[in-house]
């Protein structure tokens, strides 16, 4: 791969690091969901890296669009996890992962 | 393959959509008085439905909506299927859900949109639309889960869920990148086309489909909730609410079946050796953490969610060995003996407390005789023990694992499944030959409508066990109708 | 020597990748929100290079504009004790980051094979014209059926977020306007006849001295 032309590789690579960190952002931090909820984010937006690089190089416009779905998907999902962690938030006071534990075994 | 429009061949799902909306709308318009009426009403619809899908499945394969939508023999007994578990969880739930303060319209809404989202997994032709009813599925699931807002136990499993489905699905769609990647194509039967018509020396693209076949399979095993990919299911199943549980118990593994078998056979036949590796390493795994950490659980609800594992090993065992027709026999025994097994810890939770450990079915066969019936019919059952259904649904995949040639594979299935039989039959155990504790050992009354239904289940379970031939040639022409 | 595109692109990708491992590391969550929004405007940049400049723009608009926007409120409404959220942090690190290194390495080895590369990374091909209207005329005619479903899915997103979130306080007053609007003036005033009353009988010996108990002062 050379480093002066940017081509479909680059691209890809930077798309494959973001997914890799979103990835491991959900184990780091499995204690504040607030943050696992922005690293799913980050996954998708790999994602979306990844289908928009393909779509340009393959002169194809329907990996667009699948972003274009991907990002409505992402904003409702992102609504409902925030509506979850508040109710959660509200019954216990805390975002915590620790301070809730109803499970053993 | 781009088709015309065809709307006419979605109207189940347009059926589905319209009812759910009614449902919202009629709810908030009509008094509290009128919501049993309702709930009826939304369980003839999805009876209804389920009665003109399983009638269509004979039919030829329509593609429909742009090559988005396909009505084939699978996605027909499938959404038969789906409709049926959601009918049936309905019905078991209706009391509980008063019990639990979720008997409003918002609950129903909820439930027919994800039956709506698992129907379009069933008929997607395109990934795109299995991504969207996949997600239209998941959401409403979280949703469901964290409705009873002041339980905190369901909270954090809706929290638990939310999570892992959403890795769950980042992974798929990281997945399905590849697979556009290598192919330029979405449609699955396009993918499959490209893919024949792949360069056979370049090991380059080859090497990115499998990446991206890893990804997909990853992905649905979270879906399916096989192991490796299974922490989320016990914390959940137990977590939620009895009447939600009993939901997502039985239906959405139907939907993610079908996701698999919509993926794996039809959009990469060529790759089968490979997904074939993967699968049998979830199958085993599956089956051996299911079986083995059931029998050190003292919570029904948990010993269940195990056991679903276990069974999820079957169901891609089914995948794998190319036999449709047997997973879609062994998914719809599944669904029939959790509706039942998840439908007793509903009924026996009446007046606010959840009698959901193992200590709780202690002496019940004095208690409610037909209730201990009915838990060891069941129990049998899943254990796969003559005549029951299980068993004659262990036996077709085992049978198309053995005709796919992988006989240690059907060996090791039959092992494990030996070890599960262990914790079913302890809770026969402590049902016919315990007594229960002095503190609770009053009779328990159920409901006539609950016995009913539970005699139905035993009676269905037993039934198909005897004579599963029709069910079976049912099945297998759906699955050959593609 | 570096073209300018490809020193737009590294600008781009560096901002994107340092602000998402800020996203991962910091502990305060309002900054990881807004370093996340920092690489979603970087990214946008990258898309821009793509030729993608409608999706760049929706990103940017509703996706920083909106589904951030409610991150940030969602933070800031409940009240976060983050420093209990960092413990054990440390010590999953190294363990973690070298399987994240080994997974991002293979999946790397993987794509950037020049072999596949080449094929599909041809950029003769490549997508360079009006991308807003190349959408358009796919998304409300062949993309009927998805579209159906997203806005399906947005509903159900409204529904569950109410049926979440709502709650009715036991001891907060609120207006029906229902009830408001459909009151009558009977409801509110009272015509009442009153009967006329026969003057006050006093029944006292001190008749005489009725002035000066009406009147204390």
């Amino acid at each position: 791969m050379e480093f002066a032309s940017v081509s479909l590789g680059h691209y890809l690579v930077v798309a494959a690091l973001l997914f890799v960190i979103g990835v491991a952002g959900i184990f780091f931090n499995r204690k504040n969901i607030l943050i696992v909820l922005m690293s799913i984010e980050l996954m998708l937006l790999a994602v979306n890296l990844n289908f928009i690089a393909f779509s340009h190089y393959l002169g194809d416009i329907h990996g667009q669009v699948f972003v274009f779905f991907i990002l409505t998907v992402a904003a409702a999902e992102s609504a409902i996890g925030l509506a979850i962690i508040i109710g959660a938030f509200r019954a216990k006071k805390s975002i915590n992962v620790d301070d809730w534990r109803a499970f053993h075994g | 393959m781009q088709s015309s429009l065809l709307w006419q061949a979605a109207s189940i799902e347009i059926f589905i959509f319209i009812a759910a909306c009614a449902v919202m709308l009629a709810d908030l318009f009509l008094s509290i008085s009128w919501r049993t009426r309702l709930h009826w009403a939304v369980i003839a619809s999805l009876w209804v439905a389920a009665a003109a899908s399983f009638a269509a499945v004979g039919n030829d394969p329509i593609v429909a909506l742009h090559g988005f939508y396909v009505a084939d023999g699978i996605s027909n007994a499938v959404k038969g299927l789906i409709l049926a578990a959601a009918a049936g969880s309905l019905m078991f739930s209706r009391h509980a859900l008063r019990v639990n303060r979720i008997f409003n319209g918002d609950f129903l809404a909820l439930v027919l949109f994800s039956v709506l989202g698992m129907l379009v997994i069933a008929s997607a032709a395109h990934l795109l639309s299995l991504y969207l009813g996949l997600e239209l599925m998941s959401l409403c699931l979280y949703a469901l889960i964290a409705m009873r807002r002041e339980n905190t136990s369901a909270s954090e499993a809706a929290i638990k869920y939310f999570v892992l489905g959403a890795l769950a699905s980042g992974l798929l769609l990281y997945g399905i990148s590849m697979l556009y990647g290598a192919t330029g194509k979405l449609n699955i039967a396009d993918i499959a086309y490209a893919i024949a018509n792949l360069d056979e020396t370049n090991t380059a693209i080859r090497a990115v489909l499998i990446l991206g076949v890893v990804f997909t399979v990853t992905g649905m095993g979270f879906k399916l909730g096989a192991a490796p990919f299974h922490m989320w299911l016990p914390d959940v199943y137990q977590g939620a609410p009895a009447p939600v549980t009993l939901f997502i118990a039985a239906a959405p593994k139907i939907a993610a079946l079908a996701m698999m078998l919509r993926v794996l056979p039809q959009a990469l036949p060529l790759f089968v050796n490979d997904w074939q590796q993967m699968l049998m390493v979830l199958a085993l795994m599956s089956l051996a953490v299911g079986n083995i950490t059931a029998i050190a659980q003292t919570n029904l609800k948990r010993m269940l969610a195990y056991s679903a594992i276990a069974h999820s090993g079957f169901i891609v065992l089914g995948v794998l060995s190319g036999g449709g027709g047997a997973a879609l026999f062994y998914v719809a025994a599944y669904a029939l003996m959790t509706i039942g097994g998840f439908g007793v810890i509903v009924f026996l939770s009446i007046g606010g407390r959840e009698r959901a450990e193992l200590a709780d079915m202690r002496g019940m066969a004095q208690r409610n005789w037909l209730v201990a019936t009915t838990v060891a019919i069941l129990m049998l059952s899943m254990a796969g023990v003559p005549p029951f259904v299980g068993f004659i649904a262990k036996l077709t995949v085992l049978e198309s694992v053995i005709s796919a040639g992988f006989i240690w594979l059907a060996v090791g299935a039959v092992l494990l499944s030996v070890v599960g039989a262990f914790y079913y039959l302890r809770i026969i155990r402590l049902m016919f030959f315990e007594s229960a504790p002095a503190s609770d050992n009053k009779a328990i009354v159920l409901r006539p409508s609950a016995t009913l239904l539970l005699a139905a289940i035993a009676i269905l379970v037993v039934w198909y066990g005897l004579f599963p031939g029709d069910l079976l040639t049912f099945f297998e022409l759906a699955a050959s109708t593609i | 020597m570096f073209e300018f595109e490809s020193i737009v692109f590294y600008f781009f990708a560096f901002l994107t990748l340092s602000a998402a491992l800020g996203v991962i590391l910091v502990s305060n969550p309002i900054y990881a929100a807004l370093f996340l929004v920092l690489a979603f405007v970087a990214s946008a940049g990258i898309w821009l290079l793509l030729y993608a400049e409608f999706l760049a723009m929706v990103l940017v608009l509703v996706y920083v504009g909106a589904v951030m926007v409610l991150f940030l409120f969602v933070l800031m409404m409940l009240d976060i004790n983050i420093d209990t959220l960092r413990e054990g942090f440390w010590r999953y690190l190294p363990f973690a980051v070298i399987i994240a290194v080994l997974f991002a390495a293979e999946i790397i080895l993987v794509l950037t094979n020049p072999k596949f590369t080449s094929v599909v990374g041809d950029a003769s091909a490549a997508l360079t014209d009006d991308n807003t209207r190349a959408l358009g005329s796919v998304l409300y005619t062949e993309y009927l059926y998805p579209f159906e479903l997203a806005s399906v899915l947005l509903l159900v997103a409204i529904v569950a977020a109410v049926a979440l979130t709502l709650r009715r306080r036991i001891n907060t007053r609120y207006i029906n306007p229902a009830t408001q609007v459909q009151t009558k003036p009977t409801d509110r005033v009272r015509l009442v006849s009153v009967t006329k009353e026969s003057p006050l009988q006093f029944s006292s010996p001190s008749n005489d001295k009725k002035g000066k108990t009406s009147c204390p002062d």
